[in-house]
């Protein structure tokens, strides 16, 4: 095994309290980000690829559409909703949203969990 | 509109092909029939934020409608051995084993060797079952398969020798199992005798395979092994295990060993795609759809690391249930290509033909014209990347790597071929990817459909390089087209006719008769504009048995997403060193004067000119533009001209010591990191923000001969020529070498180099 091989390499902990980075990221999801941000992307982009959520690009620069990455090679891949993206940025932030609640088990507050 | 960009599939049985000659395509589709046309590609990027789809309808012989079969890509590598029934048991004894080492264990039976066939339920193998236990399976008279299991499981990655000794005499069998010893693991054997059956029927009629069965009498293959197999034997008379594992097969002269039927030296054309029988039966066979050979056998003694100074250490064969070289498709039209045809990027677009088309059904198959023998050149020709294509061939990097999000610092954009990639994973993936057994991919062929090498594809490589093609022909800079496949065949020879090359947004992979060409012709007075980054990185090949295949071998260092297998480095093809060409003493900085340092995960850079800039020398590269402007600090897609991945000048490296570092990055982030290759420890400072290392340098230098080379160090430059209708700095820088190397006058080398 190698650092970037192994799924559960990152040590780094998500604090649920930290509200302070939901805020940057949401200031800019695709933008430059303090370290400790840079941290905490980095836990939630990690790890195994089975069940990731992805982007499925509808049409090139115009829409996009999630799914996530299935169990086995060779098995369907839906979508996971009926969302269509029409901004990069607004379905970056869905995503954060929806790790957030599955790696902290913990809703965001409506204050800071609105749609960009 | 959301295109279905799959309905049709198709390969061409050549991937450049020169104007007046014929290219064959081989399509498939659920659909009856397909609709032909051929387009020349100027710009083959759909994305509207950028130039736009932008090409020429040709008119060929083959436009129209195609009747079109479903043809089925059927991966899984195996050896094949016709045999006239020399390997069918007779009389009364039948031995039989090999050592293996299996890499996966996993869903269905796994075959090692015999001529067994699912459809007759006739012949004799051996298999792994899915759970790692040897079974013999044979056939009977009541077309019922018997199977006989050895209740032991083999390990993956262990090596260990099975056999069976059939004694048809008697009605017996016996199944064996040895695991020699190996770290602290002390030796063990395993055996079990059977009953056979009244009637066995062992004659299936067919060639004795390794490492498949028979699917039919078609010549269609089903249980392909996942592992390596080494030395498989068959003798005609008893013998215990042991002294069958233990048998010497390297035969003297004047001296036969009784009861030998078959003995398989895989060491023997480890280059080649034949596997040589040493018995006096000369049972030589052939292998499909391209294994993996050059692999560490059972003896390797780990002193040697390349198998053509001990090809005895190298004597297995790593096959694998998902390789694929071959589609073997059916022709469904061929083209032939007009003399006058510019050379170029060529697609031919696949639709639904039809008083009612599917308009949403559009699909693609790209391959490259080059001059023909009767073409008039044009004064500069741009060299296609078609090994990097090949090594990128349906990358599936965004669907299967842990680290890959992380990579790109966002959430991952898949492609709809993605999709389709995944729940079609017998297409085959790329030299970036991993076999179903977790082993990485060694070779990539054209010879199937390549997904990201079309436009409404991924835009890595290809479509990125389609915006310079899309720049020349804005700018009327008249230029040929070649691939790279062509300088691997005719060296040096194919760019002599031309006073300029440019190679594209990213050459990563060259073979060695890649790199002496461009050498060479940069020696002989030849100019160079290598407009892209991470060039000209790994040393690679095409196989000489298997030409459409491009083979890497990763080794021990450079970015990369897996590592060779401890003495696995060399290719098969060729017997060179694979893994980077630095390795090799020839550093990228050798041949254009700036080599990889690192990839850019987060926001692009530009330029800022150096001092150096200021010298007589490079005067005329920066006309038209001002002393400290921000250079391609924009771009489509990327949004700057320096990124994805960048290269770096480096004296110890080989820039030459003339050379002219005459730009530099600015502007890179945290997220700008060094290619491993470039740090020997592990520590802090070594990000972008902070590391002086972590850039993109822009060279010039002369070379003899009134040759000179100017080399950006940078992937996303190209996507930057096109900003604000092609009227910006780094058009303009472009267009001043352009212009200065086309013109005759000779460069002169300064004196002191």
């Amino acid at each position: 095994m190698d650092h970037t091989s192994d799924p559960g390499a990152l040590r780094y902990v998500i604090d649920p309290g930290r509200l302070d980075l939901v805020e940057e990221f949401r200031a800019s999801p695709l933008g430059v980000h303090s370290p400790e941000l840079r941290k905490l992307l980095a836990r939630m982009r990690w790890g195994k690829p089975e069940g990731r959520l992805v982007l499925i690009v509808l049409e090139p620069g115009k829409a996009w559409r999630l799914s996530r990455i299935p169990k086995r090679r060779g098995d369907p891949m839906p979508f996971v909703d009926d969302r269509v993206f029409t901004s990069l940025v607004e379905a970056e932030w869905h995503v954060f949203k929806l790790r957030w609640q599955e790696m902290t088990g913990t809703t965001l507050p409506a204050e800071v969990s609105g749609d960009l | 509109m959301i295109y279905k960009t799959n309905e049709y599939l198709g390969y061409p049985d050549r991937i450049s092909v020169p104007a007046g000659e014929a290219v064959r395509f081989q399509l498939s589709s659920t659909r009856p029939s397909v609709k032909v046309e051929v387009l020349r590609l100027r710009c083959g990027d759909v994305d509207t934020n950028g130039p736009g789809f932008k090409y020429e309808v040709m008119t060929s012989p083959i436009d129209g409608e195609h009747a079109c079969l479903d043809q089925p890509i059927r991966p899984g590598s195996n050896a094949v051995i016709d045999h006239d029934g020399a390997l069918v048991p007779t009389g009364g004894h039948w031995c039989f084993g090999a050592y293996v080492y299996p890499t996966r264990i996993a869903d269905n039976a796994r075959a090692v060797m015999g001529n067994w066939c699912e459809r007759s339920a006739r012949g004799y193998a051996l298999e792994l079952d899915d759970e790692g236990n040897l079974v013999l399976v044979l056939g009977q008279a009541s077309k019922t398969p018997a199977r006989f299991a050895l209740d032991v499981k083999l390990r993956p990655r262990v090596w260990a020798f099975v056999s069976c000794a059939l004694d048809l005499a008697r009605g017996s069998a016996s199944l064996s199992l040895i695991v020699p010893a190996d770290g602290v693991r002390p030796a063990a054997a395993h055996s079990k005798s059977f009953a056979l059956p009244q009637a066995p029927a062992l004659d299936s009629g067919l060639p004795f395979l390794i490492a498949a069965h028979h699917a039919n009498g078609d010549r269609q293959y089903t249980s392909h092994f996942d592992g390596k197999i080494e030395a498989p034997r068959v003798f005609s008379c008893p013998l215990d295990a042991e002294a069958l594992r233990v048998f010497d097969g390297r035969l003297r002269t004047g001296a036969s060993d009784a009861g030998l039927v078959a003995f398989w030296d895989f060491s023997d054309g480890i280059s080649s795609l034949s596997i040589k029988d040493v018995s006096p039966n000369s049972l030589h066979g052939s292998l499909r759809q391209l294994p993996r050979r050059g692999v560490t056998g059972f003896h390797w003694s780990g002193s040697v690391h390349d198998w053509r100074l001990s090809p005895e250490e190298y004597a297995a064969i790593h096959f694998h249930s998902d390789d694929i070289y071959d589609c073997g498709w059916q022709t469904t039209c061929t083209l032939d290509v007009p003399a006058h045809w510019r050379s170029g990027v060529y697609a031919l677009r696949l639709t639904s033909g039809g008083d009612n088309p599917d308009r949403d059904c559009e699909s693609y198959v790209t391959f490259f014209v080059t001059p023909g023998k009767a073409s008039r050149r044009a004064d500069l020709v741009v060299v296609a990347s078609v090994a990097t294509y090949l090594a990128y061939a349906n990358s599936a990097l965004r669907l299967y790597q842990v680290h890959f999000e992380t990579l790109m610092e966002h959430v991952l954009w898949l492609p709809q071929d993605d999709v389709f990639m995944q729940e079609n994973p017998e297409i085959g993936q790329s030299t970036y990817d991993c076999h179903v057994d977790g082993s990485g991919r060694a070779y990539s062929s054209w010879l199937r459909p390549v997904l990201n090498m079309r436009p409404r594809g991924y835009w890595f490589n290809l479509i990125n390089d389609t915006h310079i093609l899309d720049w020349l022909e804005e700018k009327g800079i008249a230029y040929d087209l070649i691939t790279d496949v062509e300088l691997d065949r005719e060296g040096a020879r194919a760019l002599a006719p031309y006073r300029v090359l440019m190679t594209p947004t990213h050459p990563e992979y060259y073979s060695f008769s890649m790199m002496n060409a461009i050498m060479a012709y940069q020696n002989a007075g030849g100019r160079h504009i290598s407009m892209g980054g991470n060039a000209f990185y790994w040393r690679c090949g095409f196989h000489p048995a298997a030409p459409a295949a491009l083979e890497v071998r990763r080794g021990m260092a450079g970015t990369r997403t897996w590592e060779s297998e401890p003495g696995e480095v060399h290719l098969a093809g060729t017997g060179e060193p694979g893994s980077l060409w630095r390795h090799s003493g020839f550093a990228p900085q050798k041949l254009v004067g700036v080599g990889f340092s690192a990839m850019i995960n987060d926001t692009c850079g530009y330029y800022l000119r150096t001092a150096e800039s200021e010298d007589a020398r490079v005067a005329f590269i920066f006309e038209g533009t001002g002393r400290h402007e921000k250079f391609g600090d924009f771009g489509f897609r990327y949004n700057g001209a320096v990124g994805s991945e960048i290269d770096r000048y480096d004296l110890e490296l080989g820039t030459p010591p003339h050379a002219l570092r005459i730009a530099t990055s600015e502007g890179l982030g945290a997220g700008a990191l060094p290619t491993p290759e470039e740090f020997r420890t592990v520590v802090d400072g070594l990000d972008g923000t902070q590391n002086a290392l972590v850039r993109a340098d822009m060279v010039f230098f002369e070379a003899a001969h009134g040759g000179a080379v100017f080399a950006t160090g940078s992937i996303t430059y190209g996507m930057s020529l096109g900003h604000n209708n092609y009227d910006n700095n780094i058009s303009t820088i472009t267009l001043n070498v352009v212009n200065r190397f086309l013109d005759p006058r000779p460069f002169v080398m300064p004196a002191k180099t």
